[in-house]
């Protein structure tokens, strides 16, 4: 029912406005303009080129904010709090017990069957800065930024597989089919940058996000708002370049005619869709030449590739550290990172504690501190915020898969608990919320579900998780659903 | 009953109250015998409410000879109703030993009782006098009655009001009274009640926004000066710091160790809860602000804008009114923009958006350097939204210090960025009366030691960029001096050399 009223509606909202154009003549089409905010929902926008007709424009939040831009690094695979921030020295001295079953009892685990031994911390740790952060020897970069940073030491997830996980941390439901958190940032404030896509994804790791472009996608929003995947490496934007033998300006004449007819059909139907292909020819026309140049780390000068770690014409996590930057700096509202890699259960080199792990450690460190402090230093820190983490934790148990011992040393998937931090963007610096227990097996004070994290990052960007919203099949739909809390501890 | 018999029963009656009035104390501890008698004053005051509204009901039937006449029933009534009035008022006058109704309140219902019992006991004789057949009443005798009966509605009505404000607490009448009635006898919405209404939320004191509060509501009925129950006065912080006959009440930082918050979680049954159980309590929010409190230090000097807030004292918080507490610009009661001067600024290839709905201020930014390096254009544009102007960023475009002319035009800037541009030393001293500026970015220009002086008179100034700048880490020391709270970022220590700089520049 709920559907049939909505299609009615949108139907209506066509259908008057041709009505009221062929009646009233021309002249009076404006009018008619102005009353499209009834059918495309949204926000007032802000005067731009395109008028009220833009989609990105520029618009006001709910409240004054702290953050006017994010970066979202991605550590996909569920990279262990145990050997990075969570430091268990009781952990330690178990280190080869059996698992006692009461930690067991009603739990489900991914890969672990039977009982299996407890796994000490595959590292040694420090105090650092003035907060006295617990930082493991694996990030000695890291640790010289941590009074900047608000560590969220008791994270948890409803998820304990990869992609649902993943789907929840960036969209809120573990489920396909809702807008990611980078749309709906842009839905909600559009675009600094006329020129530069509003939401940008930077993949790195070898390997796509298991959810795939889903976890960047725009759901039900207007598809103007899925984030656009940049590459490092050859084209940044593929399809972008004009085809051999069609030179720019008359690229330019023939999206002039599309435009043309485009908001012809538009006042015909009325679709938002409409507009959508209308703001994405221009600016993938404008883009031509932006791109390009904002993707280009060749002209960086050498002491920031040294801050870094980049090597210009890689696919590399430190080089996507540094277009984040660059894209920050430029205006772009949301950029997404996704670095694949942390999945570290034990079963070959490469997802081994004691060596992919330790290499997902030295290809992220540098660059992340880089990222930090080169973003202080040009004053982006104080209204860009930072945040880092992953889709789950890890269990404190070594991993048996299906009951059996690994040739190498990982745990497995862990939902109820798991570290992430933020920086910038009116984050509260060198302060650490929540605390696990003993063994870094559950959070015991300030725990933070994934939707209470989503309700902060909106608060920070002015909004009120609650009232952001979109609606869809006959109701209003949010990043945090019916869920997420504030975490006011955490800011400034 | 024989009229003398009947009057001088009442005035033995009025006797024996005004011994009750002169020997009744409500300082000192009474007798449970007292309590016990005083409790049945919420019984017994209802029936000269009742019995005396009745007679004088009746009485205007009579006189307007609706059914036929009743001068017999209501001068037994009257009698009856007199001595019930002086009966409820003792009782009352031992109620009120016990302590813990609201002073003012308490002192009208009780002046309002003793009227009562007196009027009905004089009203009985005028009643009997108007009626008698021997000497005919005089006009005088007869306004005489019918005065006095007026007078006693008039009484009980008001004295039940203020009764009912003792029991219910004040505000229980018109708690849902319609918007519309609310406003007409001077109330404010509903909305609004339970609400904190503070003159300047920016300088209110945690104690006397939130916590002198409850303490006025709960406690000092008992523990205040003229009483002082248990040698506390909580109607002072003076009280509430030096405690009781039996010692310190607070121990600031310690809520779980302090005797004010044991007694509040005692269970209702114990002789030791506070307040008494037959009072209005304590609520979980109040006791919840009293813990938080006292755990923060039990400061009376820390503003509501520096106190450490907790989720559980923001919701509560959120709940009665004070979910934000607006500082620095957003304290100002500036006027919403003009939508033309708006336009015309963003027709200079800026974009311009509120910082938020329903906010006055704005924020600018340009995004296309050729565009909004015009000073000629820009100044004029910018100057019409002096007011509300609150973030610009003009940052990599061609700004010079001609435009700092005009930006130190703009009152309001709380944030400016101007990295990467052409301005210098000589455009800085434009920027020192910016008395609301908390965030300056020069990164990327030439300004110096020399220009940075300037800006030690900014009092809000707490970031500042000034990476490949000509400032030097003395400078920096010597603003410091100034504004020692202020973060100053030159930048890595691995600072560039000046060619490596340009090349980056020439790239670009």
């Amino acid at each position: 029912m709920k559907l049939l009223e909505e299609a009615r509606h949108a139907h209506l909202c066509g259908v008057t406005r041709r009505h009221f154009l062929k009646t009233c003549g021309t002249g009076l089409g404006a009018i008619a303009f102005a009353s499209l905010g009834g059918c495309t929902p949204g926000l007032a926008p802000s005067a731009s080129k395109m008028g009220a007709m833009d989609p990105l424009a520029q618009r006001s939040p709910h409240f004054t904010p702290t953050a006017k831009r994010v970066i979202f690094l991605h550590m996909a695979g569920g990279p262990s709090p145990l050997e990075l921030f969570d430091y268990k020295p009781t952990l330690a001295r178990l280190d080869g017990e059996q698992c006692p079953d009461s930690l067991l009892e009603g739990k489900r685990f991914a890969f672990i069957r039977g009982v299996p031994k407890m796994l000490g911390p595959q590292a040694s740790f420090q105090q650092y800065g003035e907060s006295g952060a617990w930082i493991s020897h694996h990030l000695p970069h890291f640790s010289q930024v941590v009074d900047h940073v608000a560590f969220l030491k008791a994270m948890h997830t409803d998820e304990f597989n990869h992609a649902p996980a993943q789907l929840l941390v960036q969209t809120g439901s573990p489920r396909l089919g809702r807008p990611s958190m980078g749309a709906w940032v842009t839905y909600g404030l559009g675009t600094e940058n006329e020129n530069l896509p509003a939401f940008v994804v930077l993949l790195s790791g070898g390997v796509a996000p298991d959810a795939g472009a889903s976890v960047y996608g725009s759901g039900f929003l207007p598809t103007v708002y899925q984030g656009v995947q940049c590459r490092s490496k050859g084209d940044p934007v593929l399809f972008l370049s004009n085809p051999d033998g069609l030179p720019s300006d008359l690229r330019r004449q023939s999206i002039d005619a599309i435009t043309q007819i485009n908001r012809q059909q538009y006042e015909a139907a009325g679709d938002p869709e409409i507009l959508t292909r209308i703001a994405q020819y221009e600016m993938a026309f404008r883009m031509q030449t932006s791109v390009p140049e904002a993707m280009d780390i060749h002209k960086e000068p050498p002491y920031i590739h040294d801050m870094y770690g980049t090597e210009p014409g890689v696919t590399s996590f430190a080089n996507n550290c540094l277009l984040a930057r660059r894209l920050v700096e430029r205006g772009v509202r949301f950029v997404q990172l996704f670095h694949w890699g942390w999945d570290s259960h034990g079963a070959g080199a490469s997802e081994a504690l004691n060596v992919g792990f330790v290499d997902r450690c030295r290809e992220t460190d540098q660059p992340v501190t880089a990222l930090l402090r080169d973003l202080h230093q040009r004053g982006l820190l104080d209204e860009t915020l930072v945040i880092w983490g992953g889709e789950f934790g890890r269990t404190p148990m070594l991993e048996n898969r299906s009951g059996l011992d690994n040739p190498f040393v990982g745990r497995d998937h862990h939902s109820d608990a798991f570290t992430m931090w933020l920086a910038g963007g009116g984050v509260k610096g060198g302060i650490t919320h929540g605390e696990t227990d003993e063994i870094g097996y559950a959070g015991i004070r300030g725990r933070v579900h994934v939707h209470d994290l989503q309700a902060t990052i909106l608060h920070l960007l002015g909004f009120d998780h609650e009232r952001l919203t979109y609606p869809f099949q006959g109701r209003d739909f949010r990043l945090t659903d019916v869920h997420g809390a504030v975490v006011r501890n955490v800011i400034a | 009953m024989h009229m003398n018999k009947a009057a001088y029963s009442l005035v033995a009656g009025l006797v024996f109250l005004f011994i009750q009035l002169l020997s009744v104390s409500e300082t000192g501890h009474p007798s449970d015998a007292s309590l016990f008698f005083g409790r049945f004053h919420p019984l017994l005051v209802h029936l000269p409410i009742g019995i005396l509204l009745i007679a004088a009901l009746l009485e205007l039937v009579t006189r307007l000879q609706w059914w036929g006449t009743f001068n017999k029933a209501v001068t037994a009534l009257l009698f009856v109703g007199a001595w019930s009035a002086i009966l409820a008022a003792i009782a009352g006058l031992y109620l009120a030993q016990g302590g813990g109704y609201d002073p003012p309140t308490l002192l009208w219902h009780k002046r309002l009782g003793v009227v009562i019992a007196i009027l009905a006991s004089a009203t009985y004789p005028l009643k009997v006098w108007t009626n008698s057949t021997v000497r005919p009443p005089t006009k005088a005798l007869k306004r005489g009655y019918a005065g006095s009966v007026a007078a006693l509605v008039f009484g009980i009505a008001l004295a039940g009001h203020f009764g009912g404000e003792l029991t219910h607490g004040d505000g229980y009448l018109t708690r849902y009274m319609p918007d519309g009635i609310r406003n007409l006898v001077g109330l404010p919405d509903k909305e609004d009640i339970g609400r904190l209404q503070l003159d300047d939320p920016s300088e209110a004191t945690t104690y006397a926004a939130l916590i002198q509060p409850i303490l006025d509501s709960r406690c000092i009925a008992c523990h205040r000066a003229d009483l002082a129950k248990g040698g506390l006065m909580l109607d002072t912080p003076e009280g509430l710091i030096e405690g009781g006959d039996d010692g310190p009440v607070i121990i600031a930082g310690r809520a779980e160790e302090s005797e004010l918050i044991h007694r509040i979680w005692l269970p209702l049954t114990s002789g030791d809860h506070m307040p008494p159980a037959d009072r209005p309590q304590v609520t979980v929010a109040e006791a919840e602000m009293l813990r938080w409190w006292i755990n923060q230090g039990a400061s009376l000097e820390e503003t509501l804008a520096e106190a450490e807030m907790t989720d559980i004292i923001q919701t509560i918080l959120d709940e009665i009114g004070l979910d934000e507490i607006r500082t620095g610009i957003f304290a100002l009661d500036i006027s919403p923009p003009d939508s033309q001067d708006v336009a015309a600024l963003a027709s200079l290839g800026v974009v311009v958006t509120p910082l938020a709905e329903e906010e006055p201020f704005l924020q600018v930014r340009c995004t296309d350097p050729e565009a909004c390096g015009n000073d000629e254009e820009l100044a004029p544009a910018l100057r019409a939204l002096s007011a509300n102007i609150a973030w610009l960023d003009l940052g990599r475009t061609e700004a010079n210090d001609a435009l700092l002319a005009t930006i130190a035009d703009l009152p309001h800037l709380t944030r400016l960025h101007l990295e990467k541009t052409a301005v210098t030393d000589a455009g800085l001293p434009h920027l020192g009366q910016l008395e609301y500026l908390e965030y300056l970015n020069l990164y990327g220009t030439a300004v110096g030691d020399d220009g940075l002086q300037h800006l030690s008179s900014l009092p809000a100034l707490r970031a500042l960029y000034l990476w490949q700048t000509n400032v030097t880490e003395a400078g920096v020391e010597n603003l410091k001096q100034a504004l020692p709270k202020v973060d100053v970022n030159l930048g890595l220590t691995l600072t560039p050399t000046l060619s490596e700089d340009a090349e980056e520049e020439n790239a670009e």
